[in-house]
């Protein structure tokens, strides 16, 4: 009965000018670091390459952020989205639309079915906190691997799937294949334009519409819930909120993220392998997004570049690349608990407080 | 009066210990009923049961004539059962408002809301809610303050004003004032004296004053069972329940 009186409230308008300002500022500024970044990379030895991949693969680390960072729940088996939604897309492709490859039915495809597969997996595992939750993420993964790794007829078991079509781009009348590249223009030690193919800029309009996407998501009534639940999950439900439900729901958005970002970065390839639906693919999302720093929103994406850059440049230079990954992460959990992002955030907000402190006396 | 809360045979164990055993239980709407008992007596444990904390062993809960048994705890707080805990129970790195907040916002979207998008603020009833609740405990004035850095008894107060925040129609308080200065604890009685007569109260306390003066009626728990029920007179001479106390309390605490 008392659910009942809230519907005749009348919704009070919010100071819509201000937020839609606030909206257009921060899609600028992103948009303008994502058309910089690929000239900073090849600065200092990245290829062009890489910076597709990296938007790519950040589109995951944010999903995993949302469910680490936001909902406070430790995944260990992101992987079984990740590398699930690559191949799903894979197979989608070969066998759905071997003619008519169409980027978005294939990503899209995969998208819904590791939506789906997360959903179930969070019910299954709301009940698990912390570690237990993180090892029984951590079992379905490995039984995804495993069923991956059998079923060679669908995904070619160890040799991964690499022959599938390549998927065009349908916009309005148009099919675009994303593998063209710019025009070629000289920018001296920034590399040249035509290094890099249309692949880049789909890449980066989706990391900027996830990106706006999950910064309406933390602002939102369902991502204040989320919060509330991470902080006292005891007390959230003694309010009255159903905290089971929005642990799954997390699950499902991280699975959406990630199934995503797999799939592109499949498609983007042309090649996917057992080792996307493997344990180190899903370590590789716990380093990223703690390294960059959780609770962030661009934490996941500079923690994703990073580490992706020194391993492109370090394991071509040595062979114990991961060993230095190990003690990059040691480095930042002891001295950067924060990340790198979080870090840089605490202490321009300290100054501020500061410098208010200052000015009030 | 059909009773607001009724529960029959009511029992609780933990392997073989018994902490609720065969409780038969009534509430009046609009009473104010205390629950006491010694140490272990089952008090906290009975709340529990009610509010959903912990599941039933054996018995059923009624509230307004609809079998919660296996009621979920937060559909149970939308039923209009809510409950302060015996240790605040907060969002300590919250503002108060916000802490206030978040229960109006649960009162009014309900147990779940896929708003992805928009925000909770243009549900205008949430801050008037959180802000009712917040101005009835006294605590407007620290409301932009984090939850954690309050003092003791505010945070008790807050954790109360929570549970005023869901509207409820019954209110489950566990030791409301433990802990409160003289002055704090003042107050809160006050406040509990008023809120007895907008909705049902159940409180647990051990301050014997307090549930002397305040309660409509009182039931005594020990060793999980109800020993007695009656008004606050009966109770004092009741000689079971002097016999009880004998064991752990001296009778003046019964008396004073």
């Amino acid at each position: 009965m008392t659910s009942t009186t809230s519907e005749a409230t009348p919704a009070v308008a919010s100071p819509r000018t201000g937020l839609l300002g606030a909206d257009l500022r921060f899609l600028a500024l992103t948009a303008l670091g994502l058309v910089v970044f690929p000239f900073a990379l090849h600065l200092i030895g990245g290829y062009a390459g890489l910076a597709t991949q990296i938007l790519i693969v950040s589109i995951a680390t944010i999903g995993f952020n949302v469910l680490l960072g936001y909902a406070g729940m430790l995944s260990y088996g992101q992987s079984m989205f990740f590398g699930g939604g690559g191949y799903l897309a894979a197979i989608l492709l070969l066998h759905t639309m071997p003619d008519h490859p169409n980027l978005w039915l294939a990503v899209l495809g995969a998208t819904i079915v590791t939506t789906a597969l997360a959903a179930l997996i969070g019910a299954l595992s709301v009940r698990l906190y912390g570690i237990y939750f993180a090892l029984l993420t951590l079992a379905f993964a490995q039984m995804v691997f495993f069923i991956v790794e059998q079923a060679r007829s669908w995904t070619g078991g160890d040799d991964g799937l690499q022959s599938f079509p390549n998927a065009l781009l349908a916009l309005g009348p148009w099919n675009v294949d994303l593998q063209t590249p710019l025009p070629a223009i000289a920018l001296g030690p920034f590399g040249n334009l035509g290094d890099l193919k249309l692949w880049y800029v789909f890449a980066a309009v989706m990391l900027l519409a996830v990106l706006w996407f999950v910064r309406a998501l933390t602002r939102s009534q369902f991502g204040e819930v989320l919060d509330a639940i991470r902080e006292n999950e005891e007390r959230s439900v003694f309010v009255g909120f159903n905290a089971a439900a929005y642990r799954v729901m997390a699950v499902a958005i991280a699975g959406a993220l990630t199934g995503f970002s797999g799939a592109l970065k499949a498609l983007y390839d042309g090649t996917v392998s057992v080792d996307s639906v493997g344990i180190e693919r899903s370590g590789s999302f716990v380093i990223y997004a703690v390294v960059g720093g959780i609770q962030t929103l661009f934490g996941p994406v500079i923690g994703t570049g990073i580490i992706m850059y020194l391993e492109n440049v370090l394991s071509g230079v040595v062979s114990y690349w991961q060993l230095i990954e190990g003690v990059i992460f040691v480095l930042v959990v002891v001295f950067l608990p924060n990340g790198i992002v979080g870090t840089i955030l605490k202490r321009s907000r300290a100054r501020k407080t500061l410098l208010a402190s200052v000015r009030v006396k | 009066m059909d009773p607001i809360l009724r529960t029959s045979g009511l029992g609780k164990s933990f392997g073989h210990f018994a902490a609720n055993a065969d409780i038969d239980f009534s509430v009046a709407p609009g009473e104010l009923r205390a629950v006491i008992g010694p140490n272990g007596a089952g008090k906290t444990t009975f709340f529990n049961l009610i509010a959903g904390t912990t599941p039933v062993t054996t018995g059923t809960i009624c509230f307004e004539d609809r079998d919660v048994t296996r009621t979920t705890g937060h559909h149970r707080v939308h039923l209009g059962i809510a409950k302060a805990f015996q240790t605040a129970n907060l969002y300590p790195d919250q503002s108060v408002l916000q802490n206030a907040r978040l229960a109006a916002l649960a009162h009014v979207q309900g147990a779940f809301a896929p708003q992805l998008l928009r925000r909770s603020t243009r549900l205008g009833r949430v801050d008037e809610l959180a802000c009712n609740a917040l101005a009835r405990l006294d605590l407007e004035r620290v409301s932009e303050l984090r939850c954690g850095d309050l003092s003791h008894g505010d945070k008790k107060r807050l954790d109360i004003a929570i549970a005023l925040a869901t509207e409820p129609r019954m209110l489950l308080l566990d030791e409301p004032i433990a802990g409160m200065s003289r002055d704090e604890a003042r107050k809160t009685e006050a406040l509990i004296r008023k809120l007895a007569t907008e909705m049902t109260v159940l409180i647990i306390e051990h301050d014997m004053d307090l549930i002397m003066g305040i309660s409509d009626s009182i039931t005594v728990l020990h060793q999980g069972r109800v020993l007695a029920t009656g008004t606050p007179a009966e109770i004092r001479e009741n000689a079971a329940v002097q016999e009880a106390y004998l064991g752990g309390h001296s009778e003046a605490e019964l008396h004073a």
